[in-house]
């Protein structure tokens, strides 16, 4: 018995010895969603580029420092005025599977996002400015553009823009390679479980050479509190966003081997007007509520510093950003007065719609709320199930008074959003219909010459506030937890994670 | 057991000891009930302010630092203790109201159903029975998305998910007793059927409406706390238990504080109203016939 008991005893620490937590140059990453596919041309999920983008690359590449620098493609030439793009292609580059890479991968490609397979994806509206691939020989591209898109260079360092292999879907199909996807990036995928995991391993034969972790695993740990007693653990090594609250920065922070990487993000928070209904039709009541919320204090509290202050919807590393803009001031007399002006009564009511999930949200809506009353306007919050927020209630202009908007495109181009938000028609802009603005936003589309415009965006930014469309709130940081052992990590302000050089102590 | 003769002293001892459980049961369920009862009562009187006053530069003070703030303050700076008093406002309402709108509906239909049987008996019985297969929070999810959120909508909710219960066991009661030979010869004299569902059936099941009753304003308290966790119930800005217990989540591990005195309002409160449900069933009905 007792002989038993130690022989087991020893086993056991022997099991225990022999494999540690963390098997050498292995890597554990909490993501708050599974995009449920891994095919480029299906997803628009932050959360799918953090895994993804270490399975594919693009003809472009864009790292954490927002430089376009080159990635499948080693050059590229302006022609025709804008019209056509010529692209040299990197030699010696091979999938996973071993297919080659070459310009007929390029063309495959752009003519599946652009054709029918692309068109059942949210990916093809981005790319529309693209009219035809051309191989011109195995290392050459030519792309013939419809008219001139200035952010196209962007838009193919990610996302529907990323190389996939021709031959490899052809065999497999189109089911096959959405769970078991083939790339040209550094990590090869090894396995997939819906809801709970992807595990990838270093691909040898990258082109910029190999990277220096063996595995990544990345589970998917959708309840914040859950990831970060996982992370406290030990059990994973980075939390990345959108996952982590503000309010658990401390919690992280008190334990030593563990600390917050915060970056920059493209997240833009606003509280948007119904123009249409309520007292927020008249530009001088919107104009009131502006100053009447003390936007610092509640960066400051609520969110510990971990924002930034915008003037338009848009954050600083955006680009029609204009960091000459003053904000409208914090100012509840002048506020009050305003609101007389316009002819409204103390004891008027606003509601305002939330996410019901966004519990940092949550708490400045409230404090928005708590700032209305000074001036004597009762603001009711109102949250909804986010889905059906942003399928149902914002689209179909059924909002309260004023609703929360959080955007944030990942090409940092103020176009992605001011367009989206303010032309006529569109999918969140269920209120307003402004000529002068409509055609502000169609004219700098077409426009290649960068500084015209970001002249014209700054002239878009600055018409929207002086009409006081929202409630321009903050731009807040990307919060990354991280322990300590993993080493060279830099966060990626679009939660674009690329791993390569990453390395992990024992 | 072994079947040794069971000894008259010992007994009594236990049925002593019983009643006196029962007894404390009830001083405790009146002590916790009336206690949280009478300060919510008084909440507009005891805090005026209806503890909403932000106060962003004190937020996250902890119990017993600043004595404005005995039990500290939350994520915005509000009084903690002023808020668990007010919110228990909003509790309480969701849970009485809920439950008596469920009874009357509940009743009028399990009576009439049981006692006219029938056609408008299937139709009840089997919508009823459509309605239990539904779990709860399936039919809450899609009610809110479909007419939204908000103290009403969630009382609404609360009582259309909560009258079959009472249908149910008003109708089997009034299975067993409409041949029963006090209403034969009711019907036999004349009496009109109204006068018989409301004066002679209605007396003889309220005993297990009851009980049901206080069950359930506990477990309609749980549940507008969790609606309200999920983001689904009341306001935000109104304070509720469920509400408080929502926000403190993210700061448990650097400020309890905020979610433990709700929390343990609603531990105190369902306590409160379980150890009186237990005290009125037994009181009611001794014999411990009813199924609940």
């Amino acid at each position: 018995m007792t002989l038993k008991k130690t022989l087991a005893a020893a086993l056991l620490a022997a099991s225990v010895l022999s494999a540690p937590a963390h098997a050498a140059g292995a890597l554990t990453i909490s993501s708050p969603q599974d995009p449920g596919n891994w095919d480029p041309i299906d997803t628009f999920l932050v959360n799918w580029a953090s895994v993804a983008t270490n399975i594919f690359d693009g003809l472009t590449y864009r790292g954490p420092d927002l430089e376009l620098v080159p990635g499948l493609a080693t050059e590229w030439e302006e022609l025709d005025e804008g019209t056509r793009i010529r692209f040299t292609l990197r030699e010696g580059v091979t999938f996973h599977n071993g297919e080659p890479f070459n310009a007929e991968a390029v063309r495959y490609t752009f003519e599946r996002l652009l054709g029918e397979e692309g068109a059942s994806g949210p990916q093809q509206s981005n790319y529309t400015a693209i009219e035809e691939v051309e191989v011109i020989d195995d290392y050459t591209v030519d792309f013939h553009l419809s008219e001139p898109d200035p952010v196209l260079l962007t838009k193919l360092a990610g996302y529907g823009a990323m190389i996939v292999p021709p031959q490899y879907i052809e065999e497999n199909g189109e089911d096959h390679f959405d769970m078991n996807p083939v790339g040209t990036g550094p990590f090869k995928f090894v396995s997939y479980q819906e809801r709970e995991s992807i595990e990838l391993e270093a691909f040898e034969d990258h082109w910029d050479g190999a990277p220096e972790l063996d595995t990544v695993t990345y589970r998917f740990i959708t309840e914040p509190s859950t990831a970060v007693a996982e992370l406290q653990a030990g059990r994973v090594d980075i939390v990345i966003p959108p996952t982590i609250p503000v309010g658990m920065i401390s919690t992280i922070e008190e334990q030593e081997d563990l600390s917050i990487v915060s970056v920059a993000s493209p997240t833009v928070q606003a509280l948007r007007f119904n123009t249409a209904n309520g007292i927020t039709e008249n530009e001088d009541v919107r104009k009131a509520i502006i100053m009447a919320i003390d936007r610092q204090a509640i960066i400051d509290t609520i969110l510990q510093g971990e924002a930034e202050p915008i003037t338009s919807f848009q954050g600083p590393l955006s680009f029609g950003n204009d960091p000459e803009m003053e904000p409208i001031p914090y100012d509840p007399e002048a506020a009050k007065a305003l609101l007389q002006e316009a002819g409204v009564e103390p004891g008027a009511t606003v509601q305002i719609d939330v996410r019901g999930n966004d519990a940092t949200f949550g708490e400045v809506a409230q404090a928005v709320a708590a700032y209305l009353s000074v001036i004597g306007i009762n603001a009711t919050v109102q949250p909804y199930e986010t889905n059906v927020l942003l399928n149902d209630i914002i689209p179909e202009g059924r909002t309260g008074e004023m609703f929360q908007q959080a955007w944030g495109g990942w090409t940092f181009d103020f176009d992605n959003t001011a367009y989206l938000m303010y032309h006529t028609g569109e999918r969140w802009n269920p209120y307003d219909s402004d000529a002068e603005l409509d055609a502000l936003l169609e004219e700098q589309r077409s426009i290649t010459d960068r500084a015209e415009r970001e002249r014209l965006l700054k002239e878009i930014a600055r018409y929207t506030a002086d009409r006081a469309l929202e409630v321009p709130l903050y731009n807040v940081n990307a919060l990354y937890g991280v322990n300590d052992r993993v080493q060279n990590f830099e966060a990626a302000p679009d939660s674009r994670l690329r791993l390569t050089d990453v390395t992990v102590e024992e | 057991m072994p079947d040794a003769a069971p000894s008259r002293p010992g007994q009594a001892k236990t049925a002593r000891r019983q009643s006196s459980f029962k007894a404390l049961e009830f001083i405790l369920g009146v002590i916790l009930v009336g206690g949280i009862g009478l300060a919510v009562l008084f909440s507009g009187f005891l805090f005026p302010g209806g503890g909403s006053a932000v106060d962003l530069a004190a937020r996250l003070t902890p119990p017993l630092v600043d004595m404005a703030h005995p039990l500290g303050t939350d994520p915005l700076g509000r009084d903690v203790l002023a808020r668990v008093i007010v919110g228990g406002e909003i509790s309480l309402t969701v849970g009485l109201v809920s439950v008596a709108g469920a009874v009357v509906i509940g009743v009028v239909m399990g009576l009439v159903s049981g006692y006219y049987r029938g056609f408008w008996d299937v139709v009840v019985m089997r919508f009823a029975d459509v309605q239990l297969a539904l779990p709860f929070i399936l039919l809450a999810i899609t009610f809110i998305a479909i007419v939204g959120g908000g103290l009403i909508n969630t009382i609404v909710l609360l009582i259309v998910s909560q009258w079959v219960q009472y249908a149910r066991l008003v109708r089997g009661s009034v299975l067993s007793l409409r041949d029963r030979e006090f209403i034969q010869s009711a019907r036999a004299i004349g009496v009109r059927d109204i006068k018989i569902l409301f004066q002679h059936l209605l007396p003889n099941l309220l005993g297990p409406v009851i009980v049901l009753m206080t069950l359930n304003v506990a477990n309609n308290i749980l549940l507008e706390a969790s609606l309200t966790f999920l983001g689904l119930g009341v306001d935000p800005t109104i304070p509720s238990w469920g509400g408080m217990l929502a926000e403190g989540r993210t700061y448990l591990q650097t400020a309890w504080w905020v979610s433990v005195f709700p929390g343990l309002a609603i531990l105190l409160t369902v306590l409160g109203l379980n150890l009186l449900g237990d005290w009125l069933r037994d009181t009611l009905d001794p014999t411990g016939r009813t199924r609940v």
